[in-house]
């Protein structure tokens, strides 16, 4: 295929899980980075959750915009983006029904893993993450190869599981330290997360 | 107690009391994408009004028909029909901002400020009731990103510029602005709306000591 170089998928991989971390750099997902970050194993949990929906939901809208809308649009209106106004619908549509279907799938074939995601998948439809990463491969050039493009997905979920578990690991020690009342719950984790995406700046410039 | 309120207080209670932004911490992701400028949080607010009103005219229109099991599909999709009316019509007239909002525009899909107004008032209350919340929330949300983009803009850039009005901030001339780049890039973002945050409980909790 063209495009599709080893140094090009590692480049990808480091790019979107350090240097435009989901998280800290493209502020996506940040409902459940404040949400589910009290515990290292639940945010973990949840992680591993967006990671595994993340990079199917991003296979799955691949071959939607390759395969359907864009080939019909094609062949019936002579312009390949005649049918992008139907883009977020599918979208929203594949996603939210991928995730019932993975719930019922893990329900009925991997009943201890349901039962340690459970509370989480349903959450996962609204994630914004989800949707973002979908709708950035389609924005980036780099990511219009199948294998990029799952790359990038998956790469946008670690990062996000990354970025989540530092947190709940924080978090975790922040219970015991004198917080101004204010600032508590919401307010001492946005000036964390602002300190931690200080730090994630000192990547830019790495895969270049 | 929330069956008798009037639509005024309604109104009210999506600006102050219930801010979706400030008290509420819902819709996080566009509040700290766009506020980079005043201008952006602009049109990110009236596109998000824009949504939350016609999602929640919708809602409550068809409360009657939805069976509850497949509601969330149903607000789901008509949100995401009307974002994409809201998304064709800002490449139309406002190609450049819309530009630099990129994947937010679409991401209020999944906005959770609105599938919540759905979920809470419009599929219970009728058409009034639930526009008037669609706007209180929607001009509550805005003036929440407008609030965030004019200090980062002020702190980031030195002024504030929206190009219909002109420049409507400036530093008195022989001042020279410490631009402080940090507040434009995202960790100004988390600093800012973890101090507004702080500043916004402070305020509520002092005026609750008297009563409670």
């Amino acid at each position: 295929m063209d495009g599709v170089t080893l140094g090009g998928l590692v480049g990808i991989l480091l790019s979107v899980v350090l240097v435009n971390n989901f998280v800290f750099q493209g502020f996506l997902g940040i409902c459940p980075f404040l949400g589910v970050s009290r515990k290292i194993g639940t945010a973990f949990g949840m992680g591993c959750a967006v990671t595994f929906v993340i990079t199917m939901a991003g296979a799955i809208t691949w071959i939607i915009m390759h395969g359907v809308l864009e080939p019909i649009g094609a062949r019936v209106f002579q312009d390949a983006k005649a049918l992008n106004f139907l883009q977020y619908v599918a979208f929203i549509m594949v996603i939210a029904s991928m995730v019932q279907l993975v719930e019922m799938y893990l329900k009925k074939f991997f009943p201890s893993l349901y039962t340690a995601l459970g509370v989480y998948l349903p959450l996962i439809t609204t994630n914004c993450a989800i949707l973002g990463a979908c709708l950035y491969i389609y924005m980036k050039p780099e990511t219009a190869p199948f294998l990029n493009a799952l790359v990038y997905a998956f790469g946008g979920g670690v990062g996000f599981m990354m970025a989540i578990t530092i947190m709940a690991g924080i978090r975790e020690h922040i219970r015991f330290s004198d917080v101004p009342k204010p600032l508590q719950g919401a307010g001492v984790t946005l000036l964390v997360a602002g300190i931690l995406a200080l730090a994630f700046t000192g990547f830019t410039g790495i895969g270049k | 107690m929330p069956e008798e309120t009037t639509n005024l207080q309604q109104f009210k209670s999506g600006i102050l009391d219930n801010n979706p932004v400030l008290v509420q911490l819902l819709g996080m992701c566009p509040t700290l994408a766009v506020t980079n400028s005043v201008e952006n949080a602009l049109v990110m607010g009236a596109a998000a009004t824009f949504v939350v009103v016609m999602s929640n005219l919708i809602t409550s229109l068809l409360r009657n028909l939805i069976k509850p099991h497949v509601r969330i599909l149903i607000f789901t999709l008509t949100i995401a029909t009307f974002v994409t009316i809201a998304d064709l019509a800002l490449k139309a007239y406002v190609y450049d901002v819309s530009k630099q909002l990129g994947a937010f525009i679409p991401l209020i899909i999944v906005n959770c400020m609105i599938i919540c107004r759905a979920e809470v008032v419009a599929i219970k209350s009728g058409v009034g009731k639930s526009l008037a919340d669609a706007f209180g929330i929607g001009i509550g949300f805005t003036l929440a990103l407008c609030i965030l983009g004019v200090i980062r803009e002020i702190l980031g850039s030195g002024s504030i510029t929206l190009p219909i009005w002109g420049p409507l901030f400036k530093f008195p001339a022989g001042y020279e602005p410490h631009a402080w780049v940090i507040m434009i890039l995202p960790p100004g973002a988390f600093l800012t709306l973890g101090v507004v945050v702080g500043v916004v409980n402070f305020i509520r909790h002092r005026g609750e000591k008297g009563g409670a």
